[in-house]
């Protein structure tokens, strides 16, 4: 692969479509050079990021679009995922304590853990005043 | 995609076998949530999960495990996770939660396991 390849879809905020962004995000990492081995945790990276605007950004029963940007070369996976929600900014989530979490058997909360483990660099910025935007980058090694 | 599908079933002693089919996300966990619930209500607190053909979990699907663990292991029971595939295996690794959680291969030993 040479050059920069992109790619972008547009979801509303319901969790039917996370199957539909999983299929998009994997067939990107194959076109990619990351490992193959990289391909279950980045749709996973992606899957909780979104979940987290479906479940977060919206009040319920309004209907909002998320949009998944990726960008791939020879050095970087970048997926940039915005959304016109809430504001919610995941940098300030501090990192769960699992034992804590297993002990008081609580199901939510794992998904920003898991985008940190997973990627490389999660930045959020409030684009433009309208828009939430998450960036995920793994680095191609 | 493999379609999304949870089978229960009574083994021997006491121990219900739920097998869950396809993914397992933010959309399907509800549905797997309640099935697990309803084995749990029904006074069942020794469960083998076969996870054999997940093909995906995210957190929403490995919190409903987390979710459970303790009122079984307080019941006298557990949870045996049952052959789950390279990928399931992988994110409860990736959530530390393979220390917590009782791995088997087979239905024999998932079984025995929990005798």
């Amino acid at each position: 692969m040479g050059g920069t390849l992109k790619d972008r879809i547009v979801v509303t905020n319901d969790t039917k479509f996370l199957a539909v962004v999983r299929e998009f995000i994997a067939r990107l990492v194959l076109q990619s050079r990351l490992s193959r081995d990289d391909e279950n945790k980045i749709i996973l990276a992606v899957d909780e990021a979104v979940t987290n605007i479906i479940e977060h950004g919206y009040d319920d029963g309004v209907e909002g679009s998320i949009e998944i940007e990726v960008e791939t070369d020879e050095a970087h996976f970048k997926v940039m995922i915005r959304d016109t929600g809430r504001v919610f900014n995941p940098e300030s989530i501090p990192t769960p304590d699992l034992t804590d979490h297993v002990k008081l058997g609580k199901k939510k909360g794992l998904g920003i853990f898991l985008m940190r483990q997973i990627m490389d660099e999660v930045r959020y910025r409030f684009k433009d005043g309208v828009k939430n935007e998450l960036t995920l980058v793994k680095y191609v090694r | 995609m493999p379609a999304f599908e949870i089978r229960t079933e009574p083994l021997q002693n006491g121990i219900t076998l739920i097998t869950v089919r396809g993914f397992l996300d933010a959309h399907t966990y509800e549905q797997f949530e309640k099935a697990f619930d309803t084995v749990i209500e029904a006074g069942t607190y020794k469960i083998v999960v076969d996870l054999s053909a997940l093909d995906y979990i995210s957190s929403a699907g490995a919190g409903v495990f987390i979710s459970a663990l303790d009122k079984l292991r307080d019941n006298d029971g557990n949870v045996v996770l049952m052959k789950p595939t390279v990928n399931v295996r992988e994110v409860f690794d990736l959530l530390g939660l393979s220390q917590i959680f009782t791995f088997k291969n087979t239905r024999e030993e998932a079984v025995r396991a929990l005798q």
